[in-house]
């Protein structure tokens, strides 16, 4: 036990004098004495020399309280030449802080004056980085955990590897400069004006909200992304937004390149919610006036030459990302609907009126809002209604490969790529008992007039009856799996036997509040409390689009007799009968007033 | 000639100056006989509650395992590296992570402290679990010592909450949402559950309020509390007898006249408690070291292990604080929660369960296994298999506390390792 007591007590004393021996010998010891030996060497006179001669390392620091919260900046503790001219061609720790007349600096008889004097600024409000570290791994912002690594320069070990290269450049600073400098004309940060300059080119102000720059509502709130993130989170969300989150719905924008993305990072680095140089007042003038015009003066126009109308069509669509989630030929942004013979299945009107407003078409469209000229939609329109080009399809097989498995999915089961995004969703024809409750006129129909208000549009100009026909018949056969047999004919009348009055609508209120509203949502939006569990969601009953186009007879039918293969039950079961329905019919339908345009059924 | 006998005094006098006050503090000089030995024991502030000569049984490295007094030198290197830890810190919000940067940056031997007030806590909330353990599996905690066990299980509350109230003051990430979801588990309780939370947090989320009071919690009324309560547990051990021991350990009672034959009436030794000095002293003689019995002079078979526990434990912390720097995250950041947001390591355990259930595994499981613990001493009235390890005669207590233990060694494992994203289980490798 002796023997153990003396190995421990000197275990205590040799840990003792490690600790020791790291507290009073720190490498920014050393780079000071190796700072004062070549600053005597350099020495002009005796008196600077022997004031040399009395200094010892110190930590050394500047405390700066001007911008935002008290920062304290060690960093010269080991750069302690950063403002010593003589050093400007040594190796870092001990390198003098470059001169730059882009950054305001000014010689005067042969000698450089700051413009941003390190005593007023500090190093982190520009560079970032843990100020108040003295070890180069915390100090520079290493360590994973530290959420301003030195912009530019430091990379952490979480980061992709890949990425890496890219993150790295002295542009980076700007992201800080802009924290001073905000105009978008400032020329010192010429890569925050271009990525600010891309983010309206890429329509990325249609999804994102920037306070005092866009107001879309789609994707995240980026205001104050840059004090929230990293760059790599940044780069990353932007070069591939599933690689970050399996569940983003942003699309990939394939036409940037690293060089965009890094534009597009840096500026988006320097948003962080509020910049040094606003006033509370200009703060408060930004946050009432939202932002809306401040895109409309971003965003370039392009002047319409009614003669090429067309081809500039082409090219704005092509110059505005309308691909990152749209297909057009090659290109394929995999979210949302093929366009590429756009002008067979839609009406110019319609395009039009979906360009300007997406949700006056489709009520649950999740298309942005976009800020175009008048005459940047008639060239989109014009282009896009040019593009009747079938593609080819011999089979019925083939048919449905290029016209319907983008959303009702290869295996026919409405899980397409693009299903997701779309609302309501693309039909499940392997739930054969909806399949099989429809009569073939109605399925013909649906495919031949389009479903109104919904991303099912009108293949009439592209399949003919004996077509649609055939096409059904593969589904049937290929997803639906079960034959058809005749069906039991309901019992609902032709028109709805209730006259619509303000009493009828508030017993259909009654009833729906209290039997429907669990799944169509007591808005009767289709959002209920028990639509999250449910597929095919429940329609949403203020599509008035789509229920213009949905006689009484066939609401009649639905509600009382339930629809198979979804989660309607049948209402007879529940006491429902004409009277009940009739009200509940008045009631949706006046939740809807009448649609003006929009899609509608008798354009074939 | 008085004088020069005066010059000659006050040079003895400062030539025997160390002597003389190392003799006015230590009166005793180094024992070389038992009354000394004896003395020694009895005239020391810090040596005097120990009692003169020990059970050669409570000497067995074996049976102890040192596990009380290591947990209570962690908590005197807690105290130690605590208070100068606290000439640095502010409770506050905006300045509690720059004052951690701080001390891992700039503030001389900030780190190591730091890391050795880190690595003692974890490893006292260790310790003390398999002291209770020792304490249980032995069957110390039977008659005489019911109550000291219920103190002991307090001491074991106490630690958990000293550990719990420290997390919070780096405000980082780590700490922050390991104390939402801490104190989340206490809001499971029924009825006032709510209350209970809010009086933690000081508001309904974890703030500048919750800071304030866990720093309060954490700096002085939990260790003054813990220091009273380890106080009383100490006392205890010497009222109760001294550690426990099997009944064999001792030899049979002998009868024995004390003293002269001015009380003549025979005194029977109680074996199973160890005798003070004073407690053999019945007679104008003192009589040491004449009782046949299995006891060894305190001085220096009991104050040498103590020595070598405290050396071990200091060596053991030390190392660990030189090679493992104690985590600090990113500073505290509301909006975005780590995915999965773990509660300390030793409350895993109970997140774990709590996954599962929330009240009965955050309130209901372990409510009733410390309430267990509790009574054990009043339901196991049994005198039988005291002072062994794994008795065959506490079979059935033993097992069914080491199901407990196991279960919730399980279940913190499978919090810390086997838990990833959305609380989903994950192999670590």
């Amino acid at each position: 036990m002796r023997f153990a007591l003396a190995i421990g007590t000197f275990l205590i004393l040799f840990i003792h004098g490690v600790v020791l021996y790291n507290q009073f010998s720190h490498k920014w010891e050393r780079h000071q004495i190796a700072y004062f030996d070549q600053a005597r060497a350099q020495a002009k006179s005796d008196a600077e020399r022997a004031a040399l001669e009395d200094r010892k390392p110190r930590i050394e620091q500047t405390v700066v309280a001007d911008f935002g919260e008290t920062r304290v900046a060690r960093c010269v503790t080991c750069h302690i030449a950063s403002d010593d001219p003589r050093f400007s061609g040594y190796q870092q720790p001990l390198k003098t802080h470059p001169y730059s007349v882009a950054m305001g600096d000014v010689q005067k008889d042969g000698r450089w004056e700051r413009r941003h004097k390190f005593s007023e600024f500090g190093c982190t409000v520009c560079h970032d980085g843990q100020g108040r570290g003295l070890s180069p791994e915390f100090a520079h912002g290493n360590d994973e955990f530290w959420p301003d690594p030195l912009l530019g320069y430091a990379t952490q070990p979480t980061w992709r590897k890949d990425l890496v290269p890219m993150l790295r450049g002295k542009e980076y600073l700007e992201a800080n400069c802009a924290q001073c400098h905000p105009g978008s004309e400032f020329k010192g940060t010429p890569t925050v004006n271009r990525g600010m300059q891309l983010f309206y080119a890429s329509n990325c102000y249609g999804c994102h909200r920037i306070e005092g720059m866009s107001d879309g509502t789609i994707g995240p709130d980026l205001s104050e992304v840059g004090r929230k993130f990293k760059i790599d989170y940044i780069y990353a969300r932007i070069k591939d937004p599933k690689s970050v989150l399996a569940t983003s719905i942003m699309p990939r924008f394939n036409m940037l390149n690293d060089e965009d993305i890094k534009a597009l990072v840096i500026f988006l680095k320097s948003r962080k919610g509020r910049n040094f140089s606003e006033t509370e007042m200009e703060r408060y003038h930004l946050r009432a006036t939202g932002g809306a015009e401040l895109v409309q003066a971003h965003i370039k126009p392009v002047a319409i030459n009614p003669a090429q109308m067309v081809k500039q069509g082409e090219q704005l669509i092509n110059d505005r990302a309308c691909t990152a989630c749209h297909k057009l030929g090659a290109k394929d942004g995999a979210i949302a609907p093929d366009l590429s013979f756009e002008g067979l299945i839609r009406e110019p009107q319609w395009l039009d009126a979906h360009f300007r407003n997406p949700r006056s078409t489709m009520p649950d469209s999740i298309m942005p809002s976009f800020r175009f000229t008048e005459d940047e939609f008639k060239a989109m329109t014009a282009y896009l209604s040019g593009l009747r080009t079938a593609p080819p399809a011999p089979t019925p097989e083939a048919t449905y490969k290029a016209l319907c498995l983008r959303c009702h999915g290869e295996k026919g089961d409405g899980r397409g790529p693009i299903a997701e995004h779309l609302d309501p969703s693309p039909r499940d024809f392997t739930k054969a008992a909806f399949m099989n409750s429809k009569t073939m006129t109605r399925l013909v129909g649906s495919v031949r007039k389009g479903v109104a208000g919904t991303s099912m549009p009108a293949w009439g100009k592209l399949l003919d009856e004996q077509q649609a026909t055939n096409l059904l018949g593969y589904i049937q056969t290929a997803f639906v799996k079960e034959a058809r047999t005749d069906l039991k004919p309901h019992t609902v009348p032709e028109t709805n036997p209730v006259p619509s009055s303000p009493e009828s609508i508030k017993r259909g209120q009654a009833t729906f509040v209290e039997n429907c509203a669990g799944c169509h949502g007591k808005r009767g939006d289709g959002k209920g409390p028990n639509s999250l569990d449910i597929l095919p969601k429940p329609r949403n009953l203020r599509n008035a689009f789509f229920l213009e186009t949905v006689e009484d007879k066939r609401l009649f039918d639905s509600i009382l007799y339930g629809v198979q293969g979804t989660a309607m039950p049948s209402w007879t079961d529940y006491g429902f009968d004409n009277n009940t329905v009739g009200d509940l019919v008045n009631f949706i339908r006046n939740l809807n007033p009448k649609p003006k345009g929009g899609q509608n059924a008798g354009t074939i | 000639m008085s004088k020069a006998a005066d010059k000659t005094s006050i040079l003895a006098a400062v030539k025997e100056l160390p002597g003389n006050v190392w003799k006015s503090i230590f009166r005793n000089p180094l024992p070389t006989n038992d009354l000394e030995r004896s003395s020694t024991s009895f005239t020391n502030f810090f040596l005097h509650i120990h009692p003169v000569k020990v059970h050669k049984n409570s000497l067995r490295p074996a049976y102890t395992l040192g596990l009380g007094l290591i947990s209570f030198f962690l908590f005197v290197i807690l105290i130690v590296t605590g208070i100068l830890l606290m000439f640095y810190y502010v409770p506050s919000t905006s300045q509690a992570y720059d004052r951690m940067l701080d001390l891992r940056g700039t503030v001389a031997f900030g780190t190591i402290l730091r890391n050795m007030h880190r690595w003692s806590a974890h490893g006292m909330v260790a310790m003390v679990f398999l002291h209770l353990c020792r304490v249980f599996l032995t069957g110390s905690y039977k008659k005489p010592r019911e109550f000291n066990w219920v103190v002991g299980v307090i001491l074991f509350l106490l630690t958990l909450g000293m550990s719990f109230t420290g997390y919070l003051l780096p405000w980082d990430q780590l700490a922050f949402w390991a104390i939402t979801v801490g104190t989340a588990i206490a809001g499971y309780a029924p009825i006032i559950g709510k209350d209970i939370q809010f009086l933690l947090m000081g508001g309904t989320s974890v703030g500048q309020e919750a800071l304030l009071r866990f720093y309060v919690l954490h700096v002085a009324v939990l260790p003054a509390i813990l220091t009273l309560m380890i106080a009383i547990h100490f006392w205890r051990i010497r009222k109760d007898g001294g550690l426990s021991r099997p009944a064999d350990a001792d030899p049979t009672p002998p009868m024995e006249m004390m003293g002269a034959s001015a009380d003549p009436k025979p005194v029977q030794l109680e074996p199973r408690k160890t005798y003070g000095l004073q407690g053999l002293v019945r007679g104008p003689l003192t009589k040491v070291n004449n009782i046949p019995d299995n006891t060894v002079f305190s001085w220096p078979n009991l104050f040498l292990a103590e020595l070598f526990v405290f050396i071990m434990t200091l060596s053991a912390i030390l190392v660990l604080a030189l090679l493992f720097n104690a985590p600090l995250e990113e500073p505290v950041n509301v909006m975005h929660p780590p995915n999965p947001a773990k509660a300390p390591w030793y409350f895993l355990g109970l997140q774990e369960m709590v996954s599962y259930s929330a009240f009965w595994g955050g309130i209901g499981v372990p409510g009733v296994f410390v309430g267990l613990l509790f009574i054990t001493p009043y339901l196991d009235r049994s005198p039988k298999g005291v002072g062994k390890w794994f008795s065959r005669d506490r079979l059935l207590a033993n097992t069914i506390f080491i199901s407990f233990v196991l279960a919730n060694v399980v279940f913190v494992i499978i919090g810390t390792f086997f838990r990833g994203p959305n609380w989903a289980f994950v192999t670590p490798w």
